[in-house]
């Protein structure tokens, strides 16, 4: 069984949200995700000051048999990237809701059409 | 699961990588039964299996493994196999799943003038690879014997040979289908990790390994895939006179490419040299030992030439290697 947090929103597309107290919402991909995609072997992350649309690409996560995009939960500018995630992709399926976090966006608007962990659950099911 | 040549496999039993680290640490297990068996048999076999193919099997003794190519009158690879000398009136090749009918059918045309008979006995025979360096003590520990590399063992019905496709120590065990439970069954039970196609790719890669219907696909010749040590010149064979004329002229190479920027290559991804699209992947993937993209492509370059692979629109630096990577 895939863990979901309670504490978290989430998307369709298998990415996690959470909201800190300045609104800024720092943005990772499920449990669920992580282990569909396996062994994660390379990140490719935006730069910071980008700016994307909700449903636009904004990253990629590499295993060895396929590329995904990562998709914009929200609009907004890009305000952090994990860095880490550049030298060790595995933190990604080690500590997907953790230390494999993947980047901080500081949305234009209030997040809408989330998941709540519920939800989420019922999707993956 | 994945179809491959009709066969259902698994990409992967656990992770790619975990499975491919298994078999260069210590010892995984592959089945391989959607490769072909096809035995040749008469007193003409040595003379027909040389002019089949790009080796002199009168060089070979009983027992012995050999790797070569099978070609066309163009000098074309049908495809690549091991040849095994079980004895000097039986021989038997091991064709790729998707090349097994065409092989078969090759072999028949091309048998008119010698006396031979040959048996494709794929629908009934299971290959299993245990591979890495704890290989040849697990297969002491299931059947109490050892084989070296490239030579063969033939214990009751099952031939085991010092044979793989990941540059490791270990075996291929090939026998009739309905024992391949209990030899996959004895040797999971040992330890050996269950291994998948995706891991099966990778360890291949690192090796620089060919792999049939990617690196070539109908139109390379053993020379182009950079494979002349498969060759004999000393003897007559299909596509002998293609691949002479060959020799004396310009051609691209099957080359290796260490991507030097981070990154996975996929292949058919665009390689560039001096901002000119000069050639594509055949394979790619990334090291799992390396930690590195890396990947085959036919080129006209010398090793160390630096060139870029276009990536999602942007180009990653990347340089010319000699094979295996590792």
């Amino acid at each position: 069984m895939s863990e979901v947090p309670d504490n978290l929103s989430y998307t369709k597309d298998h990415e996690w949200m959470l909201v800190d107290d300045g609104g800024k919402v720092r943005v990772g991909i499920t449990d669920h995700a992580q282990d569909a995609l396996s062994d994660v072997v390379f990140v490719e992350l935006p730069e910071i000051g980008t700016k994307f649309s909700e449903g636009d690409a904004m990253a990629v996560a590499e295993s060895v048999k396929a590329a995904s995009d990562i998709y914009a939960p929200v609009s907004g500018e890009i305000v952090e990237v994990n860095d880490k995630l550049e030298e060790s992709p595995e933190l990604i399926n080690e500590s997907p809701y953790e230390v494999g976090w993947m980047v901080v966006i500081m949305p234009d608007n209030k997040l809408e059409n989330t998941l709540d962990s519920e939800s989420y659950r019922k999707l993956i099911d | 699961m994945v179809d491959f040549a009709g066969w259902e496999m698994p990409i992967q039993y656990s992770s790619i990588i975990s499975e491919h680290k298994s078999v260069r640490e210590t010892a995984g297990i592959f089945d391989v039964s959607h490769m072909g068996q096809i035995f040749v048999r008469g007193p003409d076999v040595v003379k027909f299996l040389s002019y089949i193919t790009t080796w002199n099997m009168d060089r070979q003794k009983d027992g012995d493994c050999r790797y070569c190519h099978i070609l066309n009158e163009k000098g074309h690879i049908i495809d690549d196999t091991i040849v095994y000398t079980i004895n000097p009136n039986e021989y038997l090749l091991v064709p790729n799943a998707s090349k097994i009918i065409e092989i078969r059918d090759w072999l028949l045309i091309n048998s008119n003038e010698f006396n031979v008979t040959i048996e494709d006995l794929s629908d009934i025979y299971f290959c299993l690879a245990l591979q890495g360096p704890e290989a040849p003590r697990l297969l002491g520990q299931h059947l109490n014997t050892s084989v070296n590399s490239f030579q063969l063992k033939k214990i009751n019905e099952v031939i085991v040979s010092g044979t793989g496709y990941t540059g490791e120590l270990g075996c291929e065990i090939i026998g009739p289908l309905d024992q391949i439970e209990f030899h996959w069954e004895a040797l999971l039970d040992m330890g050996a990790i269950p291994i998948g196609l995706g891991a099966r790719d990778t360890l291949r890669l690192e090796k620089g390994y060919l792999l049939s219907g990617q690196d070539f696909k109908g139109s390379e010749t053993t020379l182009e895939t950079n494979y002349a040590w498969v060759i004999d010149w000393d003897h007559d064979f299909i596509g002998r006179e293609a691949l002479m004329s060959q020799k004396e002229t310009k051609y691209s190479k099957l080359s290796g490419i260490l991507l030097e920027d981070r990154g996975v290559l996929r292949p058919g991804c665009p390689v560039f040299y001096n901002n000119t699209k000069v050639s594509e992947l055949t394979s790619g993937s990334l090291s799992p030992m390396l930690r590195k993209g890396i990947g085959l492509s036919y080129l006209d370059l010398d090793v160390d030439s630096k060139i870029t692979l276009e990536v999602r629109g942007k180009h990653l630096n990347a340089r010319v290697v000699r094979t295996p990577f590792l």
